[in-house]
């Protein structure tokens, strides 16, 4: 579906002054600022996938969308999706994607929101009877019905996203590029526009490409995920690759010994092992050297993992 | 308030320039224009050439020094709710909006000076033939301009979108104050209409003293007082029905 | 032809949306119309103040001058009502909407311009088809179809040359090039010396504004021939500079936008 191949993207812009000659100063002086946003980028994705796009902010994500929209057009590398290059065939290729901006709604503002899905609708020449069965299995799935008729700017976030989303699969497309898309939303909302991109995800192989910070977005959705960092891929892969690290049992003693079994003391006083096997054993040949306070056990999540590779 | 809007003219002043090169090129019509017309006639109306380019010259500076911005930023600080920020202050709200407007014409004049050489050039001057009597009726004339300002402003208590409106007296206000036209030359209805209006005061009035048209300068001062006095009791009364409005909204 | 065809079937639905949305503002887009007309009136009002007292500027008479003036304000009144949104590219591209624009199968020019509606526009459009009505009976013209023909051509010619400086204009603020006061003074040109006969400003300034910024080509010179003031074999070609220009316009923006570097990446 996505072939992505020595991707580089290079900001090169002009210093722009400002003032009322600024203009013609910025366009005298040919001053540029360079800047590397994606620097040799390569994955690909495959159809009915469900990719999550992770990132710290300014890793180059936007960018890479941007450039897989064909909004951007790349420094070098190579690009296909769906089988046109992106920046190139902009035109048919927007009409292969629906993309979502969970900041900014494509909806029209003062405009019904049913209207705006008919403009849409138009824009991409979707036929008539066609746009109404699209409609109608939008309407049950996402709920429209109570708000259909209600100007956008009166909408609740959580019901303009689902106009977004409605706006972004109306003509079908088979590939679906969410940003953010629960940025903001309630607990309720939120799960509504999940058990939306999975419906869709299953009902029409559609691919999906996420980009978000809402971790618990990702851990429902995705099985893979592109992290990348400073404009590099630095994982690629399935979820439980990631995470697949062991246990740990956290245990806080009466007496405070420099180590236990070879485990040093942290800076709380606590010590850390690494589980394997017979938890129950270890704690009891702990128990049967020290007596314990307290103890907990800590499951290796998601979170901790990619706050551990930011930070690193 | 006075400060914010002095500082609020420099912070804009490229509008402001790109305002004053827009003025030169106005001065250089009218110029060209009434030259023109006037071809080999040595007076018209009672105003030789050179004492109507003088005055266009005038008038225009005049206008642009007296244009108001205080309008545009009520309707802003209305509409975003910044508003209640200004009626929490122990100052009274028009008091210090009239500041406000003062500190801008005052940044603007600032911007305006290294302006001036120029318009005259492009234009032409004459040595004033009544100085004294032109700065009283200038100033009175501002005094009047900045009032109606601020009561135009106060619409926007009542209306949400009142840009158009503000253009709209834009527009009136400066042709009727004789900025491309002396008054003298309105015909029929429009002379009659335009005499009645205040807007002269803030162009046509103080420019025709200076080039010594109107040569009695007791009578228009006495006018230009009774506006502002009127003025001020129209202002007063919108302003506590306006206060009264915004209590009633809660915000 | 087909894709020009959905663009302004497009462009024609996008703008009814936008005009729906301007309705819902009602009064303020009446007084908009209105205040346009208003402008446009008392600009010309200071034509009629100053031509009642004197009966000829450089030769033209009052009808003349209407006449003239009623042709510019017409031709620029066709340049910006669809292209006013175009104003806003420097706050779109800003705010990341313009992304959207090209995440959609339709020429992103057609939906810049079909983003909101010249309102004012319209009062400038009133105002001057009024003026020519009025004018072109009253001055001494006489009228059979090539002439109206050609003053229709005229029109449209003159409001490209005014669309093809404004779009070229735009076209630099895709790259946050900030044009916009740039855009204020040579409109501000356009309709401040555009509405005369040249012959007033005399000599540099008249060849400035003929050859460098073709102020002139926009009513001027097409004014001059229907009104049989000027007698060139050339002059009747004069709408086809807007052609030219429109052109080379859509050349400067299409290299813009292919330059075009969104925000915020």
């Amino acid at each position: 579906m996505i072939r992505v191949e020595g991707l580089t993207k290079v900001f090169r812009r002009p210093r722009t002054f400002s003032g009322p000659f600024g203009a013609l100063r910025t366009l005298v002086t040919r001053q540029y600022e360079e800047r590397t946003a994606v620097d040799d980028l390569s994955f690909e994705i495959g159809e009915g996938e469900v990719i999550g796009y992770l990132g710290p902010n300014g890793a180059g994500k936007s960018t890479t969308i941007k450039i897989l929209t064909g909004i951007l057009t790349p420094t070098s590398g190579t690009v296909e999706v769906n089988g046109l290059v992106p920046w190139s065939d902009r035109s048919a290729n927007a009409r292969n994607v629906g993309v979502v901006f969970g900041q900014r709604s494509q909806l029209w503002w003062d405009l019904p929101l049913i209207e705006s899905l008919r403009l849409v609708g138009s824009l991409y020449d979707v036929p008539a009877a066609r746009f109404e069965t699209s409609l109608r299995k939008l309407r049950d799935l996402l709920g429209l019905d109570d708000f259909l008729d209600t100007p956008v700017r009166q909408l609740s976030l959580g019901q303009r996203m689902r106009g977004d989303l409605a706006a972004a699969v109306l003509y079908e497309p088979p590939l679906l590029y969410l940003d953010e898309p629960t940025v903001g939303l309630d607990v309720l909302a939120k799960e509504a526009v999940r058990e939306f991109i999975v419906e869709t995800n299953r009902a029409g192989r559609t691919t999906v490409i996420l980009t978000t910070h809402d971790l618990a977005d990702v851990e429902a959705l995705c099985k893979r995920i592109i992290l990348i960092d400073r404009g590099k891929v630095i994982f690629d892969g399935a979820i439980d690759a990631l995470v697949d690290k062991p246990r740990r049992l956290v245990v806080t003693l009466e007496s405070q010994p420099e180590d236990v079994r070879g485990v040093r003391r942290d800076a709380d006083g606590r010590y850390v092992f690494d589980i394997h096997g017979d938890l129950p054993g270890m704690i009891a040949s702990i128990a049967a050297e020290h007596p314990i306070r307290d103890l907990s056990i800590e499951e290796p999540d998601l979170e901790s993992v990619i706050k551990g590779i930011y930070t690193r | 308030m006075t400060r914010i809007g002095f500082r609020l003219a420099l912070a804009y002043r490229g509008d402001i320039i790109m305002t004053c090169v827009s003025l030169v090129a106005q001065v250089f019509l009218l110029r060209m224009i009434w030259t023109s017309v006037y071809g080999s006639r040595p007076a018209a109306a009672g105003l030789t050439l050179d004492a109507l380019l003088a005055y266009l010259t005038l008038a225009n500076l005049q206008s642009f020094a007296t244009q108001t911005l205080v309008s545009r930023t009520i309707h802003h600080r209305i509409r975003t709710g910044t508003v209640f920020f200004d009626l929490a202050r122990p100052v009274g709200y028009l008091r210090q909006m009239a500041a406000f407007q003062v500190g801008n014409t005052l940044g603007g004049l600032l911007l305006l000076a290294p302006v001036v050489p120029v318009v005259l050039l492009v234009g032409s001057i004459t040595v004033p033939v009544n100085g004294p009597g032109y700065v009283i009726t200038l100033v009175l004339g501002y005094v009047i301009a900045v009032q109606l300002a601020l009561l135009i402003s106060l619409i926007g208590f009542w209306l949400m979108e009142t840009g158009a409106i503000h253009l709209l007296y834009r527009l009136v206000s400066q042709f009727f104050a004789g900025t491309m036209v002396p008054l003298a030359f309105f015909p029929g209805f429009l002379g009659a209409l335009a005499e009645i209006l205040p807007f002269q005061y803030t162009g046509y009035v103080p420019a025709a003293v200076y080039v010594g048209h109107i040569s009695d300068v007791s009578g228009p001062v006495t006018v230009e007082l009774a506006w502002i006095a009127g003025l001020w009791c129209l202002l007063a009364l919108t302003w506590s029905r306006a206060c009264r409005r915004v209590v009633i909204q809660g915000g | 032809m087909a894709e020009i065809l959905r663009s302004l079937r497009l462009y024609f639905l996008l703008q009814r949306a936008s005009a729906r949305g301007a309705m819902q503002y009602r009064l303020n887009t009446v007084i908009g119309v209105i205040s346009g007309a208003i402008w446009q009136g008392t600009g010309f009002a200071f034509v009629w103040v100053v031509m009642h007292t004197f009966p000829s500027l450089a030769g033209w008479g009052l009808a003349e001058i209407a006449f003239l003036y009623g042709l510019r304000l017409t031709a620029h009144a066709l340049a910006m009502i669809p292209l006013m949104s175009v104003n806003d590219v420097q706050w779109i591209v800003r705010n990341g909407e313009f992304d959207r624009f090209l995440l959609r199968p339709l020429n992103p020019l057609v939906q810049l311009m079909g983003n909101r509606m010249g309102i004012a526009q319209f009062g400038d459009l009133l105002a001057g088809v009024a003026l020519l009505a009025v004018a072109g009976r009253n001055a001494q013209v006489q009228w059979d179809v090539w002439l109206v023909a050609f003053c229709a051509a005229a029109i449209v010619g003159g409001a490209l040359i005014e669309a093809a400086f404004f779009l070229a204009l735009c076209s630099l603020s895709l790259r946050m090039v900030d044009t916009f006061a740039l855009r204020v003074f040579i409109d501000d040109v356009f309709s401040k010396f555009g509405s005369y006969p040249m012959k007033i400003f005399g000599g540099t300034v008249e060849w400035l504004l003929t050859f460098v910024l073709p102020v002139a080509f926009v009513a001027y010179v097409p004014s001059s021939v229907v009104l049989g003031k000027l007698d060139s074999p050339w002059a009747p070609a004069a709408p086809l500079l807007g052609v030219a220009l429109i052109s080379l316009a859509y050349l400067v923006w299409r290299r813009q936008l292919a330059h075009y570097q969104s925000v915020g990446h």
